[in-house]
């Protein structure tokens, strides 16, 4: 399971934990966040822009 | 990639500032940069100050980017510790202080184009007081360092303001073990976002962690007792016992250095489409503007702004438009957007029920022109906005269209 990071704010995307507010469950992979995911904290940053710290492909 | 060989020069490293020099390199890498702020230059993301707390950061943890990593990857001069105490736009120069050691040395830099990206400041009330350590506020990492050393050790913290941050800092404080006391005039929490029932709501969540609410009231002084206990007089007559006082009553955009220089400031600094003051080759953006008339002090209309006149610095005449732009309030007992409304004649309409409540704000044209979520509603934040009239249609100057055409 990997992690992604905001490079603004910070939130950190963890496939374990999913984003549930946002409508993607615990276990949503990264490749299955649409590209126009917007940071669900600062709604600044995007998908693309956002830094893995971990695990990633 | 443009090849522009100008020099740049940037009043301000907060978001506004540094958001404009990484889009400017985006499209850019041969045009000089220098980048200007009073404070030390350090990489973080302001909001997060209101949830530092409960986030469990020291200071310096919330800092994701040091000085030298952002020159580095800017490519630009940083120039912390300066403090510009004027800007002659007829020569084309700014001249300023720099404060790095014990002594200060006056510097001129001169610029083919100068951004403001000067911020705003906290707002500070008239409040009787003999105590000799100013009222705390909270704009910048320095304020939060300041906070948080004077908070330790300490439990009962007052909070003037019930907007975005006094509710912010309200929230991170209860979650973190204080005891919190909020004053406002206003009748209800974000009064100016929201209709009563929802900020209600919030009120109501918020005080079942212990948050106690004093509205519709004035705080009149802060004082002293023989025993050295901080004693707050309220306007209705109760006095509380507090450890320390938190001011956050709103920001006033810092225009003196453009008020100065002949830019033309009502509240904030007047910008056309372009973000070009009146004065050419000035622009401004951020928390010191006001377009149309109103102040816009979020992160997402400084990052639209400065990805639009990073693109007209760097050759590309580009217009700036906002959508409608929602704002997540960081409060833990209930989730909360807005997205208020720029004009203020029109009505709100509410649905939901409890702590789920979704409010529309329907102006005199029958037009939903903002929005507040709370609860579950808040997952609806990017379909309303999609719905809401834009925040900002630019009118763009005709000469310049007629440029454009031609
Ligand atoms: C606690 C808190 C929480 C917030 N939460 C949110 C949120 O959740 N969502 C949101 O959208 N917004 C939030 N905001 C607002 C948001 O942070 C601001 O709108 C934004 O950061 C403003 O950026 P700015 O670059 O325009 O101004 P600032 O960050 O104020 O930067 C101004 C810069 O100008 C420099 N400067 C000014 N005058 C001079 C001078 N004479 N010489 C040299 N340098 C000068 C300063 O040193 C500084 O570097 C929050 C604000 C606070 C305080």
């Amino acid at each position: 399971m990997a992690t992604y990071q905001c490079p603004d704010c910070g939130y950190v995307y963890d496939e374990k934990v999913g984003c549930e507010h946002e409508g993607y469950p615990a276990g949503t992979q990264w490749e299955d966040i649409p590209e126009e995911f917007p940071c669900p904290d600062c709604f600044v940053r995007e998908k693309p822009d956002f830094e893995m710290l971990e695990g990633g492909k | 990639m443009t090849v522009v060989n100008k020099s740049i020069v940037i009043i301000g490293a907060g978001h506004a500032g540094l958001t404009l020099a990484r889009e400017i390199r985006a499209n850019c890498n041969t045009t000089t940069i220098t980048i200007i702020s009073r404070e030390a230059i350090r990489g973080y993301y302001k909001p997060n100050l209101s949830k530092a707390l409960s986030m469990h950061k020291a200071p310096d943890q919330l800092v994701m980017k040091q000085t030298e990593t952002i020159a580095e990857e800017l490519n630009a001069t940083l120039l912390g510790r300066f403090t510009v105490i004027e800007i002659n736009s007829g020569r084309k120069e700014v001249k300023g202080l720099l404060n790095d050691s014990e002594e200060s040395s006056v510097m001129t830099i001169p610029y083919d184009s100068l951004v403001m990206a000067t911020g705003a400041s906290p707002i500070r009330l008239p409040i009787e007081r003999d105590l000799t350590t100013p009222l705390l506020s909270i704009n910048n990492l320095e304020d939060y360092e300041t906070f948080r050393s004077r908070i330790e050790q300490k439990k009962k913290i007052l909070i003037i303001g019930a907007g975005f941050v006094g509710c912010e800092l309200a929230s991170d404080l209860i979650s973190s073990g204080y005891e919190v006391d909020i004053i406002d005039q206003c009748e209800w929490p974000l009064q100016r976002s929201m209709p009563e029932v929802m900020g209600t709501e919030i009120k109501k969540a918020m005080a079942e962690q212990g948050v106690n609410w004093h509205l519709g009231v004035t705080l009149l002084s802060v004082t002293k007792n023989e025993q050295g206990a901080m004693l707050g007089s309220l306007s209705d007559g109760t006095t509380i016992q507090i450890d320390e006082v938190v001011s956050a009553v709103g920001l006033i955009p810092n225009t003196r250095l453009a008020r100065g220089a002949g830019v033309a400031v009502q509240r904030g600094i007047e910008v056309d489409a372009f973000s070009q003051t009146h004065q050419p080759d000035v622009y401004a953006l951020g928390d010191c503007v006001e377009y149309q008339g109103v102040t816009l002090p979020f992160i997402a209309p400084a990052t639209h702004a400065a990805k639009a006149l990073a693109k007209t610095l760097t050759g590309t005449k580009t217009a700036l438009a906002l959508p409608a732009l929602p704002v997540a309030v960081k409060i833990r007992a209930c989730p909360t957007v807005v997205c208020p409304p720029l004009i203020k004649k029109g009505i709100w309409q509410v649905q939901g029920a409890g702590m789920n409540l979704e409010a529309h704000f329907i102006n005199e044209r029958g037009q939903l022109s903002g929005f507040a979520l709370i609860g579950q509603c808040i997952s609806k934040k990017t379909k309303l906005a999609s719905e809401c009239i834009p925040t900002l249609t630019p009118i763009v100057d005709i000469n310049a269209s007629r440029e454009a055409v031609a």
